[in-house]
């Protein structure tokens, strides 16, 4: 059996060791989406139209977001910080043994995981509520929103390990990544709104920055609302992101590990 | 050789705080930082299948020598050597051969049995199943663990935790060995089985392994020959019983009287370290011991009467206590 395949069925094993933990998790995922759905079935009633967005057509992108976070957002790599600190980095050094690729297979078995519970819960809650569903048949549009995920899945990985990187260089790493759950996750990625009904200098500007990649991006695509052009120009921005964390990573972490002192061990 | 340090020194940036509230702001704005000098110039070399001591009191650079020779730190200066890699660059090539256990600290999951950690290291060092099996097999049977190592690793009391790491560190059955503390935390059963074991494992597979203990009968038991460093500085290289001879300064005289004797009578014999009613043991040059010896033997009534080495662990405490002065 493949040595990273292992760390994502061993992680799969430790969420059900934490079965209570994890539960909560999943309810508080629920109640945020249940919030968001009620407070925008509320904004736009059936039959009103807010910001180019009906009552259908908003509730499909909220429902669609929440889906997509399990494949983007749902990650355990930012524990990076804490493993710098606490030195427990040493046990990955001293094995042949790819540090990135352990916190990636670990992050795909938390993304197992949560999209597994998250089909689940809608199923669930498609019965009771009965919201409307979209089905994209276009290939070529699944296909894209399938790159759009894997690149933001990428961009979130980096975003990550590279806030607890910060750890090399200062204890305190829990206050950057305070600031991007809380601020940037929930303002710039459309995690509680659909970004284009920002005013357009704001969007515009948005569009440059890595984090509407993460959820927006790929949920219009599938949605079909977006031109062809915006989607290649999107995809482009995504891509590019991707790879300067790659390089910034990199770089990063030669000098951290430099002065990596393998405390606490 | 298998090890080659060559003038090697660690410096760590430390942050340095004024106590208080008031340091507490005053770094926020204007932050000191010193070196901290871990390791300063240190240089050995140790050969195939050698098993090194390395001792030296808390905070003499022991850890850090070792963490460096795993490829753990970068060093701030010199070369370090070990099986012809560079440690730092981490060649997987370099990181199957070798392992460091540190006694304080666990590469075990937690939240797993143990069972679990063996295997994911088997795959991680690409042990073949049949080496994994045999290997595991005896190093379950050897220290004994056999009850133990499908029960969740949290559950376990410090000595099963110690000796399960010990076999997740020996999976791939590294050639280079660097034990930190192994015997920490252990009681006095558990800590010889660990010796024992430790020497077995040298011996079946020649492998090279440098101990670190502050139980001097660790090293003592195990290891001819011993580092000694201090404010990581190397004070002596060289065999055990050597040490024995050149800085043992002193005999034991241990007495049993017939009737008490008075202190001050004893005194101008030599330094009274100990004394319990009719029980003396009196400290004596090594020149003039045997001519006390006389003297005593010619003046009491002796009930018993024996002339000893002073202990390792006294000798190194005064080579490590003049150094400081």
């Amino acid at each position: 059996m493949n040595k990273y395949f292992l760390v994502g069925k061993n992680l799969v094993s430790e969420i059900f060791t934490y079965r209570l933990n994890f539960v909560m998790w999943r309810v508080r995922m629920i109640l945020s989406l249940l919030t968001i759905y009620f407070l925008w079935s509320a904004l736009i009633p059936e039959g009103r139209e807010l910001f180019g967005y009906t009552n259908s057509s908003i509730l499909t992108y909220i429902i669609l977001v929440h889906l997509t976070y399990s494949f983007v957002v749902a990650s355990r790599s930012y524990a990076v910080g804490e493993d710098i600190i606490q030195g427990n980095l040493s046990n990955f050094l001293l094995k042949p043994f790819n540090y990135f690729t352990y916190l990636f297979s670990k992050d795909v078995g938390d993304k197992f995981m949560n999209i597994s519970l998250t089909v689940i819960e809608l199923s669930i809650l498609f019965v009771i509520l009965k919201p409307p569903i979209f089905i994209q048949t276009d290939l070529l549009l699944l296909l894209l929103t399938a790159l759009s995920i894997l690149s933001g899945i990428g961009i979130m990985f980096f975003i990550y390990v590279l806030l607890g990187s910060i750890g090399f260089w200062s204890q305190e790493v829990w206050a950057p990544r305070f600031i991007f759950f809380t601020i940037i996750l929930n303002f710039f990625t459309g995690f509680l709104f659909p970004l284009d009904i920002l005013p357009k200098p704001i969007f515009d500007f948005i569009q440059f920055l890595p984090f509407s990649y993460l959820l927006y991006f790929p949920v219009k695509i599938y949605l079909g609302q977006m031109a062809i052009d915006q989607i290649l120009m999107g995809t482009s921005i995504s891509l590019f992101w991707v790879v300067v964390f790659h390089l910034l990573l990199k770089k990063v972490w030669t000098k951290g590990l430099q002065i990596y002192g393998a405390y606490g061990r | 050789m298998i090890i080659k340090v060559d003038h090697l020194t660690k410096y760590y940036k430390i942050h340095q705080k004024e106590p208080g509230f008031m340091g507490s702001l005053r770094s926020l704005v204007n932050r000191k930082y010193y070196d901290a000098r871990a390791v300063e110039d240190v240089s050995f070399t140790i050969d195939e299948g050698e098993l090194v001591g390395f001792i030296g009191p808390n905070g003499a650079g022991k850890t850090t020598t070792l963490k460096c020779l795993s490829g753990l730190l970068y060093p701030t200066s010199g070369n370090v050597e070990v099986l012809g890699f560079n440690p730092f660059e981490r060649k997987h090539d370099f990181l199957k051969k070798i392992s460091l256990v540190m006694g304080q600290k666990n590469q075990l999951w937690w939240d797993l049995p143990a069972m679990d950690s063996f295997l994911l290291n088997k795959e991680i060092y690409e042990v073949s199943d049949s080496s994994y099996k045999k290997t595991i097999g005896e190093l379950i049977d050897l220290l004994d663990v056999k009850d133990i190592v499908n029960v969740q690793v949290r559950k376990l009391s410090l000595g099963q935790r110690m000796k399960c790491e010990l076999i997740a560190a020996l999976i791939h059955e590294p050639k280079v060995l660097f034990l930190d503390e192994p015997t920490i935390g252990l009681d006095v059963v558990m800590q010889q089985n660990l010796r024992d074991f430790v020497k077995e494992y040298n011996k079946k597979f020649d492998a090279t392994i440098i101990l670190t203990s502050h139980y001097m009968r660790d090293v003592e038991q195990l290891c001819k020959r011993i580092i000694m460093i201090d404010h990581g500085k190397v004070l002596y290289d060289g065999n055990l019983s050597e040490i024995v001879k050149k800085y043992a300064t002193h005999k034991e005289l241990r007495i049993v009287f017939q009737k008490p004797i008075e202190k001050r009578e004893l005194a101008r014999l030599g330094k009274i370290t100990e004394m319990n009613g009719t029980r003396v043991v009196i400290s004596v040059e090594r020149t003039k011991s045997n001519h006390v010896a006389a003297e005593i033997l010619k003046k009491y009534d002796i009930e018993d009467f024996n002339i000893e080495e002073a202990g390792i662990e006294e000798i190194i405490r005064d080579v490590f206590s003049n150094k400081n002065k």
